[in-house]
């Protein structure tokens, strides 16, 4: 058995000649997963509730939010989406069948800490918490197998199917009917990270023709 | 004049033919064994995932002498091969979907057993041989999308036939210099995204030394 381990010493120093490909080649663009409900029928909702501000995924345990004019302009483009897809914007989130929120990963610092959690961010402190779309939500479910492991510089999207209106207290469970995670290598220009955000938001759109409502 | 040209001529030809006969105990540099150490291209055969030829490989392999024209030894190998693919929307479940453009790249790392029957073993600088490579294939199939990579990492069962030339420049055959071409096979089934392999097929030349 001792002969064995200079030779798997051997097979483990060779396969560490593993040659990467010339990462260079690829493009800039940001890397664009989506996932949805197929059991969600899109068609049967019409209004949406977008909030202002992006949350900030960051060490700080106090929630932070991302509110400047570049925050704006992608809020604008998702907006711009669901429009397209024939959805009106309401500006009270009780009226609304469906709820878009919307998060930016700026430190990966809780990955750590709520690592025992299945969904790690369910502890961290200013996420969109149920209870933020009415007092009869109580947790969120997932309808799908979901990423659990973000990068710095990733977006998330997602939308929430809020239209059952739980009552009070009721601990219902809100269903996240679609997800939507957006990453790459982000630049030295806060510009050109904007135009790559944007553009994977007009992608995930694109990849996901069936969030249309009965009209389109 | 001339005559003694001729025989100066005769000498040295010999000379060259003592030369190119080595003393048999002398041969290698540990009795009755050799080692390859080879820089190697390798080249996918009907393989769209990663099908670029790539000279990042190499192989080694020690053999020892059961007679004079049949070694027995073993070998080890690693190559890369890549492929770049535009960017692109896949689907990969019933719900799920994936942009971007990728790397593509398959790695290689077979070992085992290899056994080589020389043709002309003692009384030529030149020793053609043929031989046979049967070992495990260990490979990692991947796809590279900006800053993600995806993996799927396989064992197979490896056949590698292999024609070559060993070339000693001395008589002694302390040293020499080594070609071969190789044809390989490998049962890796592996799949990462919506790409599935199922074999791994390759050519590939192997230029180095032998001692």
């Amino acid at each position: 058995m001792k002969k064995l381990i200079p030779f798997l010493f051997a097979v483990l120093l060779f396969a560490s000649c593993q040659k990467d490909p010339d990462l260079d080649k690829l493009d800039n663009d940001f890397v664009v997963f989506t996932n949805y409900d197929t059991k969600t029928n899109f068609g049967a909702f019409g209004t949406y509730y977008l909030p202002d501000s992006i949350l900030l995924i960051s060490s700080n345990a106090e929630a932070k939010y991302w509110t400047d004019a570049n925050a704006q302009q992608i809020i604008a483009t998702f907006a711009a989406q669901m429009n397209a897809r024939g959805y009106v914007p309401v500006a009270d989130k009780d009226d609304a069948d469906l709820g878009i929120q919307l998060s930016y990963v700026e430190s990966t610092n809780y990955f750590y800490n709520y690592g025992s959690s299945p969904y790690w961010w369910w502890g961290y402190p200013g996420y969109w918490t149920p209870g933020y779309w009415g007092t009869g939500w109580g947790d969120w479910y997932y309808p799908y197998p979901i990423v659990y492991s973000y990068s710095v510089g990733s977006m998330l999207a997602e939308i929430v199917d809020i239209h059952g209106d739980p009552a009070a207290g009721s601990k219902t469970k809100l269903p996240v009917v679609w997800t939507a995670y957006m990453s790459g290598l982000l630049s030295g220009s806060s510009q050109f990270n904007l135009q790559l955000a944007i553009r994977s938001v007009e992608q995930a759109f694109a990849q996901s023709p069936y969030i249309k409502t009965s009209a389109i | 004049m001339k005559t003694l040209k001729n025989i100066s001529v005769q000498i040295a030809a010999v000379l060259l033919m003592f030369l190119a006969i080595p003393k048999q105990g002398d041969a290698q540099i540990v009795n009755n064994m050799y080692f390859n150490a080879d820089w190697q291209i390798n080249v996918p055969l009907g393989n769209d995932f990663a099908n670029k030829a790539s000279g990042w490989g190499a192989n080694f392999e020690a053999g020892y002498y059961l007679t004079p024209n049949v070694t027995l030894g073993a070998f080890i190998s690693y190559m890369t091969n890549h492929k770049y693919v535009g960017r692109e929307t896949l689907s990969i479940s019933n719900s799920s979907v994936i942009t971007g453009d990728q790397q593509h790249s398959i790695f290689q790392l077979p070992f085992g057993a290899s056994m080589r029957y020389s043709f002309a073993p003692y009384y030529s600088m030149f020793e053609p041989y043929a031989s046979i490579k049967l070992g495990a294939n260990y490979s990692e199939m991947s796809t590279y999308m900006n800053i993600f990579k995806i993996h799927d990492d396989t064992w197979g069962f490896y056949l590698s036939p292999e024609l070559g030339l060993n070339i000693f420049p001395n008589p002694e055959k302390r040293f020499g210099f080594h070609i071969a071409a190789y044809y390989s096979y490998a049962t890796n089934k592996a799949s990462v995204l919506t790409y599935t392999k199922d074999n791994l097929n390759n050519f590939g030349v192997r230029i180095g030394v032998i001692f």
